[in-house]
C-alpha cells in the first residue's frame, strides 16, 4: 500500500491536469481501499499488480479498462471482502471511461461503456458538440456511388470496402481508412466506370461520348465535362482551380496522343477524390457558438446515407436553392424520406434491426440436414425480414412488438396474381417430392402443420413470442450441433439491458463437454465453476430459458438425450448394436435476470416469453434499444455530451405511441447529427 | 531463357534510360545479384496457410508414432532422419523435396486458440479473435526483405465472389492486409499492367492518374486534423506506393511478360481447385520476376472459410469431415488425407518451379523457405499444444531443414518452444532478428519463451 501511495508522489508533484485529480480523488483511494491489498508488489492475485498503475489511464489502456470493466460489472472485489460504496464504483467506472479515449471505445459493442445511469439518470443538457469526421462510404453506399456515375449494369465492378467482421453494428466512421489494396480496386473501378460512361449504347452519358469522338476538344468542352463528372459523382460544382486542374491532367496524358484515353483518365480522377470516397462532415459557418451546423452540401449526404445507400435528389435540389440551411428544413426532408413509398429511399431504417437482432446470421451457421423436416435458413430469415417490415409499417410501439408480437410470417412470400396484378401470399418452400421425403415442410419448424394462407399467422398459443424467438434467431445463435445459450444471454444482456461482459480470457479453451446422454442446460453446468462464473452469470441464466426450443428453432417440451442403457441394449440377435436410443430428458426452461441496472427487471424467469415480456415492459431495455439506434445512424459510440439526443429520442418515442420514425427523426435532427464542434 | 540473363538485359537496358535514378534500390540489388554476389542473393518466404487443422498424425514419417495415452511428454528434442523413412501418405507429393525438409512438430500456440481458425493469430501468435493485433510474420518478413511489393497474399474462399480476406494477415495493429482471392484480380494487379496487351500510352496515363490523385488528396487533408487527417493520409500513401510501383514495375516489364502465367483456363472455369491452382501460378511468377519475395497462399484460411473440393471426390466443406463427417465412399479421415496430398501437390509444384530457375550457383529454391502450416493448428477444435509445420527449403543455407522430423520438448516443458519462436527463427535467417513475437502465452510461466528455435538455424 505504500508503494502505491508512493508511485503517486511524483505523479502529483510535476502537474494536476484534469487525469491527475481524477486518479487522487477519486481512483486512487478506491484502488488503495479495495484493490492494491491482494494486486500488490508481493505474490498479486491472479498475477495481475494494481498499485503500480499510472496516474494517466491512456498510457496503459489495457489494465485500466481491466480495472474498469471489473468494478463496473460488480466481479471485482471478490464477494468475501467489503463491497464497495456504489456511487464511488461509478465515479471510478466514469473516470477511467473518461480517460482512456476514444480508442478503447471505438468498437459498436463497447458502446455499453458509458453507465446507462450517466446517459439517463437525470435531464440533459446540451452538450459539446462532436468533433468534425471524415467517413468512409459504406459498402452499400458504395454501390450507390457507382450507380449514381453510371445508370446501367456494370461489368467488373468490385466492392473496394469490407466492414468489421464482429457481430452488431458495424459502419462506424472512426473504424475505415482507404487502404492500398483497396485503392487499386477503386482505380480499376474507376476505370470500368468510364469506360462504360464513355462507351455504352443506351446508357452511357451522352456528353462523354460526344467527348472522346471529339478530334480536339476545346478547353471549354473539357471543363463542362468535369463538372458533369462532378455533380454526378461528388454532389457539388467544381471550383475554378479544381477545373483548371482536371484540364491540366487531360493536357499532360493527351500528349501521348491519345486524346480519348486522355479524357478517360481526367474523368476516372473525379471518382477517386476524396469527396467522392468519404462523406464530409466537417461543418460549414461558425455561428459564433463554438460549433458549425453542417454545410448543406455535407447535409445532402449525411442525411441521403442515413437513411439510404444513394444522394437524394430532392435533398440535392434544396441545398442548391439554400432551402436545406436550417433544423426545421432537415426535418422535411427526413420525414419525406421516412414516409416515402421506395423503401431504397430509407432501407437503412429496416438493416437496422437486422445489425440490431443478428438473426440474418442464421444462414452462417452450417448444420446437418434434419431427416425429418426442411431446414432452410435463407426462409427462416427471409420470414423475420418481412415481420419487421411488417411492425415498421404499423410504427406503433415497434420495440415491445417486436420483442412480443404473438404472431409470424410463416414460410411465406409473394406472387404476382397475373389477373389482379397484385402481389398475393404464397408459400415460399414447397418441398420436392423427391427431394424431401419423409420431411415435414419449413412451417413445421414454427409448429404448424399446414402453411397458413393469411399472414401473418397466430403460432400455437404459448409457444414463441417476438424476434427472438422466431427460428432465425434462434438458428443464428446456435452452434452446429446445439444451442448456444452463452451468445444469446451475451446478446441479451448488451442489446437488451445495456450491460458489457468481458471477452474470454486469453488462454481459456471454452468447451461444454460433449456428453450425449446429458441436457446442455446440465453440461453447461462447468461455468459454474467460480473462475468461468464471474463472467457466465451476466450470461448463462439469460440465455437458458431459450432452451425451451432446439437448435433449429422448433418448439419442444422435452429434450432428447441419449440413453446409455437402452443403447446398450439394442443390439440385433448377434449382438451387433443398432445404433443410439434416446429418451426424453424433463426440460427446465427457467432463468434469472440480475443485476441489469432496473430493480423492476431483476428475478427469476419461468420461460423465454416470461423474460422477454418483462424486458419489454422495461424502460430501461428501451432506451438501450435508442442507444443501438443513435450508434447506428449517427456511426459512433454515444459520448455523455450525447445525453440530450439519446433522451429526446427516447421521449419522441414514448410520446408517439412507440414510433420508431420519431426516434429516427429525433435523432437525425439532433446537435450530435447536426453540428460540429469548431470555432 | 533463364531470370539472370533476362535481369542482366533488363540492366543493361535500364542503364541507358532516364529513370535511372529512381530505380536505385532495385538495380543496386540486380547488380550485386548478377555479380553473383551470394551474400546479396534475395531470400524468399512462402507461407501456405491450409484451413481445419493439420492433424498431427500427418507429420510423422514411418516408424514413428505418438507416445501410449496419445500426449508427448519428452523433456528434450528428439529428432529422426528422414533419409530412409516415407512420408505419411497425406504428406506423399513432398517425397522428391524430403532432403530439403523439416517436419516440426510439439511447437505449440495455444495463445491463439479458438475453434476453426486462429485468424491473425496463426501468423501472429497472439489471440485468435482480437483482430489484427499487430503485425504477423508475413509482413514483418515482407519488410525485412521487401521486393516491389513487401507482401502478396493470395488465397482460395469459400464463395468466388468474395475477393479480399483480411482475417488472415497484418501489416500492423489494426492494419489488416488483405489476401486476394480473386485470381483474375490478383493476376490484374500483378501483371496487368504489361501482359493485359494494355499499351504503353495506357501505363503512361495511370501514372499520371496517380501522380495527380497523390496530389489532389494531399490538398484535401491538409484542412483535417488528427485522426481525420491520418484516414487522408493513408489514402495518399496508396497512391504515392502505387506510384512507386510503376516505377520499378517499369524496369521489368520484358520479364514480367515473358513469366505472366496463363491462366485462361482456370479462369473460366472457376472452381476451387482451379482457383487455387491459378493462386500458385501466380505465385510462382511474382517471386520469380520478383514482383515481391513474400506470399502468403491460404486455402480457405483465416475467417472460417472451408471450401470445398468437389474435383478431389470431396464435395462437402471442410467443416463437415472436420466434425467427423464422412462423404459417399471416403471417411472424414480419408477427406483430410485427400484435401492435403492436394495441397501437398500445389505446394511441391511452386518449389518445382523455383528450384528450376538458376540463382547465383544454385537455385531460387535454394534461397527460399516454404512454410506450410494451417491457420487452425492441429485440427478442426485445435489444443495448440502442437502446431504442425512443414519447411521446405533453407533460406540461402540458413536454417537447418535437411531432411529431419522434429519433436520438440513437450508442452510445459523446460526446453518448450512456441510458434512465436519459430518466427523469430524466420527473422533471424531473414536478417532482422527479433526475440519475441506476438503475445506470451500465460500458460507457460516457468518457460523462457524469448529467442530462436536454436536447433533450426543453421
Amino acid at each position: 500500500m505504500t508503494r502505491l501511495v508512493l508511485a503517486l508522489v511524483p505523479a502529483l508533484a510535476t502537474s494536476a491536469s484534469a487525469a491527475d485529480t481524477g486518479f487522487r480523488d477519486t481512483a486512487a483511494p478506491f484502488l488503495t481501499a479495495h484493490c492494491v491489498k491482494c494486486h500488490g508488489p508481493d505474490k498479486p492475485a491472479g498475477g495481475v499488480r494494481l498499485d503500480d498503475l499510472p496516474a494517466d489511464p491512456a498510457k496503459d489502456v489495457e489494465r485500466w479498462a481491466a480495472v474498469r470493466d471489473q468494478v463496473r460489472d460488480g466481479l471485482m472485489p471478490p464477494a468475501k471482502e467489503p463491497k464497495p460504496d456504489a456511487a464511488q464504483a461509478r465515479a471510478v467506472v466514469a473516470w477511467v471511461s473518461g480517460a482512456t479515449g476514444a480508442k478503447a471505445a471505438r468498437l459498436p459493442n463497447s458502446g455499453n461503456l458509458i453507465p446507462h445511469e450517466l446517459l439517463f439518470g437525470k435531464p440533459a443538457a446540451a452538450g459539446d458538440a462532436p468533433a468534425p469526421r471524415v467517413w468512409r462510404l459504406s459498402p452499400d453506399a458504395y454501390v450507390g456511388f457507382a450507380s449514381q456515375v453510371f445508370r446501367g449494369k456494370l461489368n467488373g465492378l468490385v466492392q473496394p470496402f469490407t466492414l468489421i467482421p464482429e457481430r452488431g453494428i458495424k459502419d462506424f466512421a472512426g473504424l475505415y481508412a482507404i487502404d492500398e489494396p483497396s485503392t487499386e480496386i477503386l482505380v480499376r473501378n474507376a476505370e470500368a466506370m468510364v469506360e462504360a460512361q464513355t462507351t455504352a449504347k443506351n446508357d452511357g452519358v451522352r456528353e462523354f461520348v460526344t467527348l472522346v469522338n471529339t478530334a480536339e476538344p476545346t478547353r471549354v468542352q473539357l471543363e463542362a465535362a468535369v463538372q458533369l463528372q462532378f455533380k454526378m459523382a461528388i454532389g457539388r460544382a467544381a471550383t475554378a482551380d479544381e477545373a483548371a486542374r482536371f484540364a491540366r491532367l487531360y493536357e499532360k496524358c493527351a500528349g501521348t496522343g491519345d486524346r480519348p484515353g486522355a479524357v478517360k483518365t481526367m474523368l476516372q480522377a473525379v471518382l477517386l477524390k476524396t469527396d467522392a470516397v468519404y462523406r464530409s462532415e466537417l461543418g460549414g459557418k461558425a455561428d459564433g457558438t463554438g460549433r458549425r451546423m453542417l454545410a448543406p452540401a455535407e447535409l445532402v449526404t449525411a442525411v441521403s446515407l442515413a437513411l439510404g445507400d444513394k444522394r437524394d435528389a430532392g435533398l440535392a435540389a434544396a441545398a442548391a436553392k439554400g432551402e436545406l440551411a436550417t433544423r426545421e428544413q432537415v426535418a422535411a426532408h427526413v420525414g419525406r424520406l421516412l414516409d416515402s413509398p421506395r423503401e431504397a429511399d430509407r432501407v437503412r431504417v429496416f438493416r437496422f434491426f437486422r445489425e440490431y437482432f443478428e438473426y440474418d446470421n442464421a444462414t452462417d451457421v452450417f448444420k446437418d440436414k434434419p431427416k425429418t423436416f426442411i431446414h432452410e435458413p435463407r426462409q427462416l430469415v427471409a420470414d423475420t425480414d418481412r415481420l419487421v417490415r411488417h411492425v415498421l409499417a404499423a410504427d406503433r410501439d415497434v420495440f415491445r412488438e417486436l420483442l412480443t408480437t404473438p404472431v409470424s410470417f410463416v414460410n411465406y412470400t409473394t406472387k404476382e396474381n397475373k389477373q389482379t396484378r397484385k402481389q398475393d401470399p404464397a408459400r415460399a418452400v414447397v418441398p420436392n417430392p423427391n427431394n424431401n421425403k419423409g420431411q415435414a415442410g419449413v412451417e413445421s419448424v414454427y409448429g404448424l402443420e399446414e402453411w397458413p394462407a393469411v399472414q401473418p399467422a397466430a403460432l400455437p398459443a404459448n409457444t414463441r413470442l417476438g424476434v427472438l424467438m422466431q427460428p432465425s434467431w434462434l438458428a443464428a445463435w446456435s452452434t452446429n450441433f446445439d444451442n448456444d445459450p452463452v451468445r444469446r444471454g451475451r446478446w441479451v444482456r448488451e442489446r437488451l439491458l445495456g450491460g458489457t461482459v468481458p471477452d474470454l480470457p486469453i488462454g481459456v479453451a471454452a468447451q461444454v463437454p460433449d456428453d450425449p446422454h446429458r441436457t446442455f442446460r446440465d453440461r453447461l453446468t462447468v461455468t459454474r465453476d467460480a473462475a468461468c462464473w464471474k463472467c457466465h452469470q451476466r450470461m448463462d441464466d439469460l440465455g437458458l430459458p431459450f432452451e425451451q426450443f432446439d437448435h433449429y428453432g422448433r418448439f419442444r417440451t422435452a429434450e432428447p438425450v441419449l440413453d446409455p442403457e437402452a443403447t446398450a441394449k439394442n443390439v440385433d440377435k448377434k449382438g451387433k448394436p443398432l445404433g443410439p436410443v434416446h429418451r426424453d430428458a424433463k426440460l427446465d426452461t427457467t432463468g434469472t435476470v440480475a443485476d441489469s441496472g432496473d430493480p423492476k427487471l431483476d428475478g427469476p424467469v419461468t420461460d423465454p416469453r416470461d423474460l422477454v415480456r418483462r424486458i419489454a415492459a422495461s424502460d430501461r431495455a428501451r432506451q438501450v434499444f435508442v442507444r443501438h439506434a443513435f450508434r447506428y445512424f449517427l456511426g459512433r459510440n454515444e459520448t455523455l455530451a450525447d445525453a440530450k439526443a439519446l433522451q429526446d429520442a427516447d421521449r419522441a418515442y414514448t410520446e408517439s405511441g412507440g414510433s420508431f420514425k420519431a426516434v429516427v427523426m429525433a435523432l437525425l435532427t439532433s446537435d450530435s447529427f447536426l453540428y460540429r464542434s469548431g470555432m | 531463357m533463364t531470370t539472370d540473363a533476362t535481369r542482366r538485359d533488363v540492366l543493361k537496358l535500364a542503364g541507358y534510360g532516364s529513370a535511372a535514378t529512381l530505380l536505385t534500390p532495385v538495380l543496386g540489388q540486380l547488380a550485386a545479384h548478377a555479380a553473383g554476389d551470394k551474400a546479396a542473393a534475395r531470400k524468399r518466404v512462402v507461407f501456405v496457410v491450409q484451413c481445419n487443422g493439420f492433424s498431427p498424425a500427418h507429420l510423422m514419417p514411418s516408424g514413428v508414432a505418438r507416445p501410449k495415452g496419445g500426449k508427448f511428454t519428452n523433456e528434450k528434442l528428439e529428432e529422426v532422419s528422414l533419409a530412409d523413412r516415407t512420408l505419411h501418405a497425406a504428406l506423399e507429393p513432398l517425397t522428391p523435396f524430403k532432403d530439403r525438409l523439416a517436419l516440426l512438430g510439439g511447437l505449440s500456440g495455444r495463445i491463439a486458440l479458438s475453434d476453426h481458425s486462429a485468424n491473425h493469430g496463426a501468423l501472429g501468435a497472439y489471440p485468435a479473435n482480437k483482430g489484427p493485433m499487430a503485425q504477423t510474420i508475413d509482413c514483418a518478413l515482407g519488410e525485412a526483405i521487401p521486393g516491389i511489393a513487401p507482401h502478396v497474399g493470395l488465397g482460395l474462399a469459400e464463395k468466388p465472389d468474395e475477393t479480399l480476406n483480411y482475417r488472415l494477415s497484418a501489416a500492423g495493429p489494426g492494419k489488416a492486409n488483405p489476401i486476394q482471392c480473386s485470381p483474375g484480380l490478383a493476376f490484374k494487379a500483378l501483371f496487368g499492367s504489361v501482359a493485359g496487351g494494355t499499351s504503353r500510352a495506357a501505363f503512361d496515363r495511370r501514372t499520371n492518374l496517380l501522380d495527380f490523385m497523390a496530389d489532389d488528396v494531399r490538398r484535401a487533408r491538409d484542412g483535417l486534423v488528427g485522426d481525420e487527417r491520418q484516414k487522408f493520409d493513408q489514402y495518399l500513401e496508396a497512391f504515392e506506393n502505387l506510384r512507386d510501383r510503376q516505377g520499378k514495375i517499369d524496369a521489368i516489364k520484358d520479364e514480367l511478360k515473358a513469366r505472366a502465367p496463363r491462366l485462361d483456363a482456370q479462369l473460366a472455369n472457376p472452381t476451387e481447385t482451379n482457383r487455387l491452382g491459378a493462386q500458385f501460378e501466380i505465385a510462382a511468377a511474382a517471386l520469380i520476376t520478383g514482383l515481391t519475395n513474400v506470399v502468403t497462399l491460404t486455402s480457405g484460411g483465416g475467417g472460417q472459410h472451408f471450401p470445398p473440393f468437389p474435383d478431389l471426390g470431396v464435395p462437402i466443406g471442410g467443416h463437415h469431415y472436420g466434425h467427423g463427417g464422412g462423404v459417399p465412399g471416403k471417411t472424414a479421415e480419408e477427406c483430410f488425407v485427400a484435401v492435403r496430398q492436394y495441397h501437398c501437390k500445389l505446394v511441391a509444384g511452386l518449389a518445382a518451379k523455383l528450384a528450376a530457375v538458376k540463382e547465383g550457383d544454385g537455385t531460387m529454391l535454394d534461397n527460399t523457405v516454404i512454410v506450410y502450416l494451417s491457420d487452425s493448428g492441429d485440427g478442426h477444435h485445435p489444443q495448440l499444444h502442437e502446431w504442425p509445420v512443414v519447411l521446405i527449403g533453407d533460406l540461402g543455407g540458413k536454417l537447418q531443414t535437411r531432411g529431419r522430423y522434429l519433436q520438440f520438448p513437450a508442452y510445459g516443458q523446460k526446453a518448450h518452444r512456441t510458434m512465436a519462436n519459430l518466427y523469430c527463427t524466420l527473422l533471424h535467417a531473414a536478417g532482422k532478428p527479433r526475440d519475441t513475437f506476438g503475445v506470451a502465452d500465460p500458460g507457460l510461466k516457468d518457460v523462457d519463451q524469448k529467442g530462436v528455435v536454436a536447433e533450426l538455424l543453421a
